[in-house]
């Protein structure tokens, strides 16, 4: 019964770590939208607009990926730190990306939801 | 912002090790990822520069391999998805390639289909309205050479010496032979051509509008 359960909360443990994973370009995108951000400016957007708990080492490497893809570009700024930083801003290319993506999201949530249904009473009973 | 000694040598062999970790890559970018990951420690440890405060921030980093092994993956997966639209492009230029030299091909055995088919319709008409001029006629001539000769029509008269290879057989090959390649040329072509252009299934689009604007 024990190992049922520590089998079943690993999988779900990984199954939430590829969720956020997958997600993690839409929401630096959609974090992009308003206008340029440094690289902790988007860690800190991504922490206090939702529960996701981002690795620091997990966003620069993806903002280098999305850099070549031509999705964003980056310049270096000084700043009153002392020191250079990195700016990112979305191309036209990753604007058409991040609505593209954020469509796909909102339909693919939807149709989740109406297959949740069943689940609602129980969820709902579960929260304290 | 000048940090503890400390904390200045934690995170200068941070980076060097990070530094090495990404040697694969081409220096400018290796020089660009190790600037920015300097810029954001600099960044987290800003207030106090406490050095707990700066192990903390190079431990939310991860080790300096795992971190140069993300960049890696990412750039894996960047390369793959550059391959995949190269594939895509070759796979569409291929497509293309065989579309057209296949039309040529298509037109060309198309036009010699029906040219004979039609061609062999027309002398069976001709044999009927002109017999003794319309046939394939074989000519032995005095000086004993042999020739071959096709004619139709009224003014034709077949020359001395001269008999019909196909006499009566020329109606069952004008039209039953002639209608034959056409047809065949006809079913041919259209199967070559949803070959080489098969049609492509219709999108349902009121199926995949999205139920949720953003």
């Amino acid at each position: 019964m024990e190992e049922n359960q520590a089998i079943n909360s690993e999988s779900a443990d990984k199954w939430e770590v590829q969720l956020r994973k997958g997600s993690l370009e839409l929401a630096i995108l959609a974090a992009l939208w308003a206008g340029r951000l440094y690289g902790l400016e988007i860690l800190r957007h991504l922490e206090s607009g939702s529960d996701l708990v981002v690795s620091e080492g997990t966003v620069y490497p993806l903002l280098t990926r999305l850099r070549t893809l031509g999705l964003v570009e980056s310049e270096w700024v000084e700043s009153d730190s002392g020191h250079p930083r990195k700016y990112y801003s979305l191309t036209a290319a990753g604007r058409e990306r991040a609505l593209e993506m954020g469509r796909t999201w909102a339909r693919f949530a939807a149709s989740l939801n109406n297959l949740l249904t069943p689940l609602n009473g129980a969820v709902k009973k579960e929260k304290p | 912002m000048t940090l503890p000694e400390t904390s200045q040598k934690a995170i200068d062999d941070y980076l060097a090790a990070l530094r090495r970790q990404l040697r694969d890559l081409m220096e400018e970018d290796m020089n660009d990822i190790v600037e920015e990951i300097r810029a954001h420690i600099l960044d987290k440890t800003t207030a106090g520069a406490d050095p707990a405060q700066v192990v903390h921030t190079l431990a939310a980093l991860g080790a300096p391999r795992e971190l140069a092994a993300r960049y890696c993956t990412e750039e894996m997966m960047r390369r793959a998805e550059a391959h995949r639209s190269n594939t895509q492009k070759a796979r569409i230029a291929g497509r293309w390639t065989v579309g057209v030299l296949g039309g040529l091909v298509l037109l060309l055995v198309s036009a010699v289909g029906y040219s004979l088919g039609g061609f062999l319709i027309i002398i069976g008409i001709a044999k009927i309205m002109w017999p003794k001029g319309t046939g394939l006629w074989e000519t032995n001539y005095p000086d004993g050479t042999w020739g071959l000769g096709l004619s139709g029509g009224s003014g034709n008269t077949p020359p001395a010496n001269s008999h019909d290879l196909f006499g009566w057989w020329i109606y069952p090959i004008a039209f039953i032979l002639g209608p034959a390649i056409i047809y065949g040329t006809y079913r041919l072509g259209r199967w070559t051509a949803r070959k080489l252009w098969p049609a492509r299934k219709k999108f349902n689009y009121a199926a995949t509008e999205p139920q949720t604007e953003i």
